[in-house]
C-alpha cells in the first residue's frame, strides 16, 4: 500500500507560536482521513502545509512522491477546500466553472453542472447570494471537477445545517467510491464523519496523538471500570490515555497492549467519541494540571 | 488565466471605459472650438490686424476645461490605486487565493498573467487620456510656450504611462505587503503623490545640464519657446551666482553698494555698478529627452517594486 500523504516530524512556527509540532503522519492511498482534534490544534496548519500554500518550519512533508511544489501537475493533482469556502463572491458558479476551465488541465465541467442540477442550486446566481450550504456544495464540486488524487478539506461541515451535511457527506462518499481517490477532511463532528471515514488522524497540542485506520483504533482501546485503586499495574503494561476517579470507581481509557488479565476490572469496547474525547480531554488535563508542559498554540485554526 | 483575469475586471473596465468616453467628448469638443479660436487669430494677424502680437490674453477655453485638464495628473494614479492595491489583498482578504492558488497553476503564472494585464490596462488608460490632453494642448501649446509647466509637462506625451505603471506597481506592491486593501490604497495614494512631487519640484531640474546665460540687468531675459527655469539671480562681482532675489542687503557676502537701495528698485543701480543677471535653464529642444528620461525612471522604480512583490509572494505563506 503506497502512501499518498506523508511526513515526517513535520513543524510550523509562526513567529513565537507554534502551530503543529513533530508531525509525522501517514496516509495510505484511498483512504477517507479524518483529521481531527481540538481548536487550535494545527488542523488547518498540516492542511495547508500539505497543499503547499504554507512552507514547513522544519521536517518533511511529502505528499504524491515529493514535497508540494509550485508545478502545474502536481497542484492540478491536489484538490483544497479551505474552511471559508473562499469564492468570488460576484461570479456565479457558471462562471467558476468556466474560470476552473481556463486553469486546470482535467477540468470536469459536466460533474459540476450535475451536481448542482441534483441539489437544485442555481448556476446563474452569484455565489455571494447563495445560502453557506450550496456555497459549501458549489465550492466542493469545483474542487472535484479538478479530478484530484487527493482532496483536503478543512472544516467543510462546520457551516452547514443537518440535511447539508448529509448531502454534503453523499457528495463525498460518491467521489471516493472509486477507491483512488485520497481525503483527509478535518472537523469536529465525530458522529457525522465516523459514517464515511476509514482513516483517522488526532490532533491535539499541536501533535498527533493517533494515525491509524479507524478499525484498528478501536481494536487498540478498552474503557476499563473497577473499584477505585491504584493504576500504576495498569500503566506499566497499557498506556492511559486517561483516567477519571471518584470516591469509590475508577475508569480508564486504556490503549492496550495485550490482554487485560487483571479481573478487577470490567474490560468495555470504547466508541470512536469515546475515544477521541479521551484524547482531547487528557490534553486539557495536562494543561490545567500543568504536569507536562507543551507548546502553545495559536487559536483560530491558522 | 487571461480569461480569469478578464472575468474579475470586465465590469471595471466598462466603467473606466465609459469615463473615458466622457472625457473625450468634452476634450474633443473643446479642443475643435480652441483650434478654430486660434487658427481664426493666426489669420487676423496674418492680415496685420493684431500689432505683430497674438496675444497671450486669448482665450482658447473656459476655466473648467484647462481645470479638468491639470486635473488629469490624477489618471495614472487611479488604476494603481483601485485596480493595483486590491490585485493581492483583496484576495487575500477574502481567501479567494486560496482557491486561486489551488488550481492547476503556479503562483508565478498568476502573477505574472494578472499582473501584465493591469500594467497594460493602466499604461493604455494613461496613454489615451494623454494623447487626447496633447492634442488638445497643441493651441494652447503654440500661444504660450508651456510644455515645460509642472501642470502640461505632467498630462503630455509619455510620461503619464511611466507614471501610471509606476503607480500600478507601487498598488499591487502595497497591497502584497500589507495584505490589506484600504491601507494598501492609503499607501499608494501617499507614496506616488510624495514621489511625484520630488521628481517633478526637483529632480527633474537636473535630469541635464542646465544651460547658463548672463544677461543685463537692465533688459529681461526670457529663453525662446518652451524651457524649464532653474535658477535665476545676480551674479556677483566675482562671477558667482546668488541664487537670490534683488533686495538683498547683500550678494555672495559682499554688501549691496551704497545708494542702491534695497527698497527701492536697484536693478538699474546695480547694473551701473557691473552687476549682470543670470538664469540657468532647461531649453526647449530637451523636451522629449526629459520626458525620455522621467518616464525610464518610473518605469525603473515599478520594475523595483514588481521584483520585490514577486519574492514576497513566492517566500511567503498564503
Amino acid at each position: 500500500m503506497t502512501a499518498v500523504i506523508e511526513t515526517d516530524r513535520l513543524a510550523k512556527r509562526y513567529r513565537r507560536v507554534i502551530a503543529l509540532n513533530d508531525c509525522t503522519i501517514n496516509v495510505p492511498q484511498g483512504r477517507i482521513s479524518a483529521l481531527v482534534g481540538p481548536n487550535g490544534a494545527g488542523k488547518t496548519t498540516l492542511l495547508r502545509l500539505l497543499t503547499g500554500l504554507a512552507a514547513p518550519s522544519a521536517g518533511e512533508v511529502d505528499v504524491l512522491g515529493g514535497p508540494p511544489r509550485q508545478e502545474p501537475e502536481f497542484l492540478s493533482e491536489v484538490g483544497f477546500l479551505a474552511q471559508e469556502i473562499p469564492l468570488y463572491r460576484a461570479l456565479s458558479a457558471k462562471d467558476h466553472i468556466s474560470l476552473g476551465a481556463h486553469l486546470n488541465p482535467r477540468w470536469d465541467p459536466e460533474s459540476v453542472r450535475e451536481r448542482l442540477g441534483a441539489l437544485n442550486i442555481s448556476l446563474d446566481q452569484a455565489v455571494g447570494t447563495l445560502s453557506a450550504g450550496q456555497r459549501s456544495q458549489v465550492a466542493l464540486a469545483l474542487t472535484l471537477a479538478k479530478r484530484p488524487k487527493v482532496l483536503l478539506l478543512d472544516e467543510p461541515l462546520a457551516a452547514l445545517d443537518p440535511l447539508a451535511r448529509r448531502a454534503f457527506l453523499g457528495t463525498l462518499a460518491e467521489a471516493a467510491s472509486g477507491g483512488e481517490l485520497t481525503i483527509v477532511l478535518s472537523s469536529h463532528l465525530i458522529a457525522d464523519i465516523e459514517q464515511l471515514c476509514d482513516h483517522l488522524i488526532l490532533l491535539a497540542s499541536a501533535q498527533v496523538q493517533l494515525c491509524d485506520d479507524i478499525e484498528s483504533v478501536l481494536a487498540q482501546h478498552r474503557l476499563l471500570t473497577g473499584r477505585r485503586k491504584d493504576t500504576t499495574a495498569i500503566g506499566r503494561t497499557h498506556v492511559i490515555v486517561r483516567g477519571d476517579s471518584t470516591e469509590r470507581q475508577t475508569s480508564l481509557l486504556v490503549r492496550l497492549n495485550g490482554p487485560v488479565i487483571d479481573p478487577a476490572w470490567v474490560v468495555e469496547e470504547a466508541t470512536l467519541e469515546e475515544i477521541v474525547l479521551g484524547y482531547m480531554s487528557k490534553d486539557n488535563d495536562e494543561h490545567s494540571a500543568g504536569i507536562v508542559s507543551r507548546p502553545s498554540t495559536i487559536g483560530g485554526g491558522r | 488565466m487571461s480569461w480569469f483575469t478578464w472575468r474579475l475586471y470586465r465590469n471595471q473596465s466598462a466603467l473606466a471605459t465609459g469615463l473615458f468616453a466622457v472625457l473625450a467628448i468634452v476634450l474633443v469638443i473643446s479642443g475643435l472650438h480652441a483650434a478654430a479660436v486660434w487658427h481664426s487669430a493666426l489669420a487676423r494677424c496674418a492680415k496685420g490686424a493684431c500689432g505683430g502680437q497674438i496675444g497671450s490674453n486669448l482665450s482658447l477655453s473656459n476655466s473648467a476645461i484647462s481645470t479638468l485638464v491639470v486635473a488629469t495628473t490624477a489618471v495614472p494614479l487611479l488604476p494603481g490605486l483601485f485596480w493595483g492595491a486590491p490585485m493581492v489583498a483583496h484576495e487575500l482578504e477574502t481567501g479567494t487565493n486560496q482557491f486561486a492558488w489551488t488550481q492547476s497553476i503556479t503562483r508565478r503564472r498568476w502573477f505574472l498573467v494578472r499582473t501584465g494585464w493591469l500594467l497594460l490596462a493602466a499604461a493604455v488608460t494613461a496613454g489615451a487620456v494623454s494623447a487626447l490632453v496633447t492634442w488638445w494642448s497643441g493651441p494652447s501649446h503654440a500661444l504660450q510656450s508651456n510644455a515645460f509647466l509642472a501642470n502640461r509637462f505632467d498630462v503630455i506625451d509619455i510620461v503619464p504611462v511611466g507614471y501610471a505603471i509606476f503607480a500600478m506597481a507601487l498598488g499591487i506592491f502595497a497591497g502584497t505587503l500589507l495584505r490589506r486593501s484600504v491601507p494598501a490604497l492609503a499607501v499608494t495614494l501617499a507614496g506616488f503623490v510624495g514621489i511625484r512631487a520630488f521628481v517633478a519640484q526637483w529632480l527633474r531640474l537636473h535630469y541635464m545640464t542646465p544651460i547658463f546665460v548672463s544677461y543685463k540687468l537692465t533688459s529681461n531675459f526670457t529663453p525662446p519657446g518652451d524651457y524649464l527655469g532653474v535658477s535665476q539671480g545676480i551674479l556677483g562681482l566675482n562671477g558667482k551666482p546668488a541664487v537670490s532675489n534683488y533686495n538683498l542687503p547683500s550678494i555672495n557676502g559682499v554688501p549691496i553698494p551704497a545708494g542702491c537701495n534695497p527698497n527701492g528698485n536697484p536693478l538699474a543701480c546695480l547694473a551701473a555698478h557691473g552687476y549682470r543677471g543670470y538664469m540657468t535653464y532647461q531649453p526647449a529642444d530637451r523636451f522629449w529627452a526629459f520626458q525620455g528620461i522621467e518616464t525610464a525612471i518610473f518605469l525603473a522604480i515599478a520594475a523595483g517594486l514588481l521584483g520585490i512583490t514577486f519574492w514576497i509572494l513566492k517566500r511567503r505563506d498564503a
